[in-house]
C-alpha cells in the first residue's frame, strides 16, 4: 500500500447493531485519509470476521454490545448471579476470533465496551463483586490483555466518545442504532486518526510560539519575572498545565520546537530562569527566536530536523501568524487556537494528529536523539568538510536480522518513514511475516551510533532473490540519520551479501511518492546505473561495492543461502 | 397548517423563526454525514422525506434525534417529533422544512398551553 494514495481505503464495519451512520461519517468526510466503508451483514460478527468475503479489504472496525458477545454479561445486567469463568470463556472465544481474523485485514480496530448512562443499575453496588460495571471493567481489561499479542488488532477506547446524551433509545427503536450521531462523528475522527497513525502519517513535530502560548504576557515588555506562569493565578496555572501537556507529548516522542518573534537572549533567559517553567531549552529539538518571517522559520526548522512539512503542527496565538503559515506552508497543520487560555491544555490533548500505532523505545528517546543531532550539527560547523566531519563522528553501524526483538520497531519504521524510502510499502507486522515466509526473501535492520550518542534502529533493507538477480524491495532510513553515509553502508551490505551468494545483479526499483525525492537523489549518486523509463537502479555484482570509509560496520553471521 | 413562516408567533416562548433556525442548525449537523449529492439545502421548500426527498429512513431518524436535542436546548422542554409516525406515507410533517417548522411550532404551542 502506498502512502498518500488517492483511492479510498476499504473499511469493513462489523457490528451487532446498525453502524451505517458511522459508515456515512467516514465515507463522506473530507478529511484524509479517504475511507470507503461497507457494513457486514447485520449481527454476523463472528462469520464476518472469519469470512469477510472475496473482495480485498484494508481495515475492519469491530464494535459490539457486551451483552451480545458475552451473554453471561447480559445475565449480570438482569441481576442474575453469574460465574465469572463463564464470562472469561465467552470473551476468550471473541478474542480468538479476532486473532484469527488478522489474516484478512491490515489492521482491526475493536471498540471497547461501554454501558449507557441510563443503565445505572444499583449504583451503590455497581462496582462491588458481580456488579455489572465492575464486570465490564474486568471484561475490557481482559480483552485488552488477550489482544496484546495480536500485532494488528488495536483496542479503541469507546468511552471517549460518550456523554450523557450518547445513547439514544429513540434511534435504537427506530433503526437499531444505539448511539446519537455525535458519537459516530467523534468515533469517525478517532478512527481516521488511528488509520493515519498506522499509515505513518501522524505528525511528529509541534512548533510553538512563546508569548501568550507558553506563558502569559510579552517577555520582552515585562521581563521573565512578571510572566504569568503558575503561581496563585488561574491564568498562570492554565499556562503551566499547557506546558505540562506539551511535556507529556514530548515524553511520547513528539518533537517540540520554538518559533517566536522575540529577542533570543531575553526569551532564553525566561526559559532558563523562571522557577515554574516546565519546559527548558533542552526540551526543544530546534529553536528560531528572531524577528524573521515565521513561515520561513518553520521551513528552516523542518530542514534542520530532516522532517517533511506534513509532519508539523504549528501553534500560535496570533491569527495573522497562523494565516501566514497556513498560506505559505499548506502542508503544515495549523489548528485554530482558542483565545481562552483555560482551554489550551484540553485543546492540545484532544488533538488526534499525533496518534501512532506503536510506542517503541526510539519514540520515547527521540527528543534526546535530536538534541544529540544538534550537537552533531554544531560539531559539523567546526570541521572543514562534510567528509572530514563524518570521519570524526566514529560511526558504528550494526546489522541484524529481523527477529522477534526488533520486529515492532522494524514495522514502525517501515510504516512511518517517508523521505528515504524506496518503495514506501506499508505493511502490518503480520503482513511482513507472511512476506518473509518465502525462502528467497530476507530483511535486515541497521542500528546506528556514533560518538555523540545512539540513534537506535534506524534502517531497513530487504531483498528478494530470483535466479541470479537480487532486488532490493525495502530501502528505508530514518530521517534522523540521513546524510551520514548510512545509506551507502546499506547498499554496500546488500551488494556484498549478494556477491557472496554468487549472484550477478543487484536491482533497486524506485517507486516515486510525493515525499521520497531524497531517496531518488541518494540513488542517483549511488554509482548504480539508472534506467529512467523503469525507475530502476542496477549494479553488476562482479564489481565490488565497498563500505564507505570511516564507518565501522558490525555484520551478522556470514551470508547463508536465501 | 400555518404557512406564516418567517413571521414571529406570539406564543409566549418562541416563534417560527426560532424554530427554523434550530432546524437549519440540525441540518448543518446532519449534512456532515451525508454525501455532497445528498446534502439538504437550508430553504423552507427543501424536500426532506418522501417522493423527491433526499433522506432515507435512517437519515430521517438521525435528523429527528439531532433536531429534538437542539429544540430541547433552545426551548427548554422536550418535543417528541415521533408522536405521529414520521415514516408513515400519510404523515406529511417531514415532507419539507416548512411543513416541519409548522409542525414543531404547533407542538410547542400545544405544550405551552397545556395545564402545568
Amino acid at each position: 500500500m502506498q502512502a498518500g494514495r488517492s483511492t479510498a481505503l476499504k473499511l469493513y464495519l462489523i457490528s451487532d447493531f446498525n453502524l451505517e451512520t458511522l459508515g456515512h461519517y467516514l465515507s463522506n468526510g473530507s478529511t484524509w485519509p479517504q475511507v470507503a466503508a461497507t457494513s457486514a451483514p447485520f449481527g454476523q460478527v463472528f462469520p464476518a470476521l472469519l469470512h469477510p468475503g472475496p473482495d480485498p479489504l484494508d481495515f475492519a472496525l469491530v464494535w459490539t454490545s457486551p451483552e451480545k458477545v458475552v451473554p453471561a454479561f447480559g445475565d449480570a445486567l438482569k441481576s442474575i448471579e453469574i460465574d465469572e469463568d463463564r464470562v472469561l470463556a465467552e470473551l476468550g472465544e471473541f478474542a480468538n476470533c479476532l486473532h484469527q481474523a488478522q489474516t484478512h485485514f491490515r489492521a482491526i480496530f475493536v471498540v471497547s465496551w461501554t454501558l449507557p448512562a441510563h443503565q445505572r443499575g444499583n449504583n451503590i453496588l455497581g462496582l462491588r463483586r458481580h456488579g455489572p460495571r465492575r464486570l465490564l471493567l474486568k471484561m475490557n481489561l481482559a480483552l485488552a490483555e488477550k489482544l496484546e499479542n495480536c500485532a494488528s488488532v488495536y483496542l479503541l477506547d469507546g468511552q471517549r466518545w460518550m456523554d450523557e446524551n450518547s445513547y439514544s433509545p429513540k434511534l435504537w427503536y427506530l433503526t437499531k442504532t444505539p448511539f446519537h450521531p455525535a458519537v459516530f462523528s467523534r468515533a469517525a475522527g478517532d478512527l481516521k486518526a488511528a488509520i493515519s497513525g498506522i499509515l505513518g502519517a501522524s505528525r511528529k513535530l509541534l512548533v510553538v510560539d512563546l508569548d501568550n502560548i507558553l506563558w502569559g504576557g510579552v517577555v520582552g515588555d515585562v521581563g521573565w519575572e512578571e510572566l504569568r506562569l503558575g503561581g496563585h493565578d488561574y491564568v498562570g496555572e492554565a499556562f503551566l498545565d499547557f506546558q505540562q501537556a506539551l511535556k507529556s507529548l514530548r515524553n511520547r516522542g513528539i518533537l517540540l520546537a520554538i518559533v517566536s518573534k522575540n529577542d533570543e537572549a531575553i526569551a532564553m533567559e525566561a526559559l532558563n530562569k523562571h522557577p515554574q517553567m516546565v519546559l527548558r531549552p533542552g526540551d526543544f529539538a530546534a529553536t528560531r527566536i528572531n524577528w524573521n518571517d515565521k513561515a520561513a522559520n518553520v521551513a528552516e526548522v523542518a530542514e534542520e530536523l530532516n522532517l517533511g512539512l506534513q509532519s508539523i503542527v504549528f501553534i500560535d496565538d496570533s491569527p495573522i501568524e497562523r494565516a501566514r503559515v497556513r498560506e505559505a506552508l499548506p502542508e503544515v497543520y495549523v489548528p485554530e487556537w482558542p483565545d481562552d487560555k483555560t482551554l489550551f491544555a484540553s485543546t492540545l490533548l484532544q488533538m488526534g494528529c499525533f496518534d501512532t500505532a506503536y510506542a517503541a523505545d526510539e519514540d520515547a528517546s527521540r527528543q534526546q536523539m535530536y538534541a544529540t543531532e544538534g550537537h552533531r550539527k554544531l560539531s559539523r560547523q567546526m570541521v572543514s568538510s562534510a567528509e572530514e566531519w563524518l570521519l570524526s563522528c566514529h560511526t558504528v553501524v550494526t546489522v541484524e536480522e529481523q527477529c522477534d526483538a526488533n520486529r515492532e520497531r522494524v514495522v514502525q519504521l517501515l510504516n512511518k518513514t517517508n523521505q528515504m524510502n524506496l518503495a514506501t510499502r506499508r505493511l502490518s507486522s503480520q503482513e511482513l511475516q507472511i512476506w518473509l515466509q518465502q525462502e528467497n526473501r530476507k530483511l535486515w535492520a541497521f542500528r546506528v551510533s556514533d560518538k555523540f550518542g545512539d540513534s537506535g534502529l534506524t534502517g531497513i533493507l530487504s531483498l528478494e532473490i530470483r535466479s541470479e538477480i537480487a532486488r532490493i524491495t525495502d530501502f528505508v532510513l530514518s530521517c534522523r540519520v540521513m546524510g551520514r553515509n548510512i545509506e551507502s553502508v546499506m547498499v554496500a551490505f546488500a551488494a556484498q551479501h549478494c556477491a557472496a551468494l554468487g549472484l550477478q545483479e543487484l536491482r533497486a526499483d524506485y517507486t516515486p511518492t510525493a515525499k521520497n525525492k531524497p531517496c531518488l537523489r541518494f540513488w542517483m549518486s549511488s554509482g548504480f546505473s539508472y534506467d529512467e523509463g523503469k525507475n530502476r537502479f542496477l549494479w553488476l555484482l562482479r564489481q565490488p561495492y565497498p563500505f564507505p570509509r570511516g564507518i565501522e560496520v558490525r555484520l551478522p553471521s556470514l551470508p547463508v543461502s536465501i | 397548517m400555518d404557512s406564516s413562516l418567517g413571521q414571529t408567533r406570539a406564543n409566549g416562548f418562541g416563534c417560527d423563526e426560532d424554530v427554523l433556525k434550530v432546524i437549519y442548525e440540525s441540518i448543518s449537523d446532519l449534512n456532515v454525514q451525508l454525501s455532497r449529492q445528498q446534502r439538504i439545502e437550508k430553504s423552507p421548500h427543501a424536500v426532506l422525506f418522501g417522493a423527491g426527498g433526499k433522506l432515507d429512513s435512517l437519515g430521517l431518524a438521525n435528523f429527528i434525534v439531532i433536531a429534538e436535542q437542539k429544540l430541547y436546548d433552545s426551548l427548554g422542554f422536550r418535543i417528541d417529533l415521533t408522536e405521529n409516525d414520521p415514516f408513515s406515507p400519510n404523515a406529511g410533517h417531514f415532507r419539507t422544512i416548512e411543513s416541519l417548522a409548522n409542525y414543531v411550532s404547533d407542538l410547542a404551542s400545544r405544550r405551552t398551553k397545556a395545564p402545568q
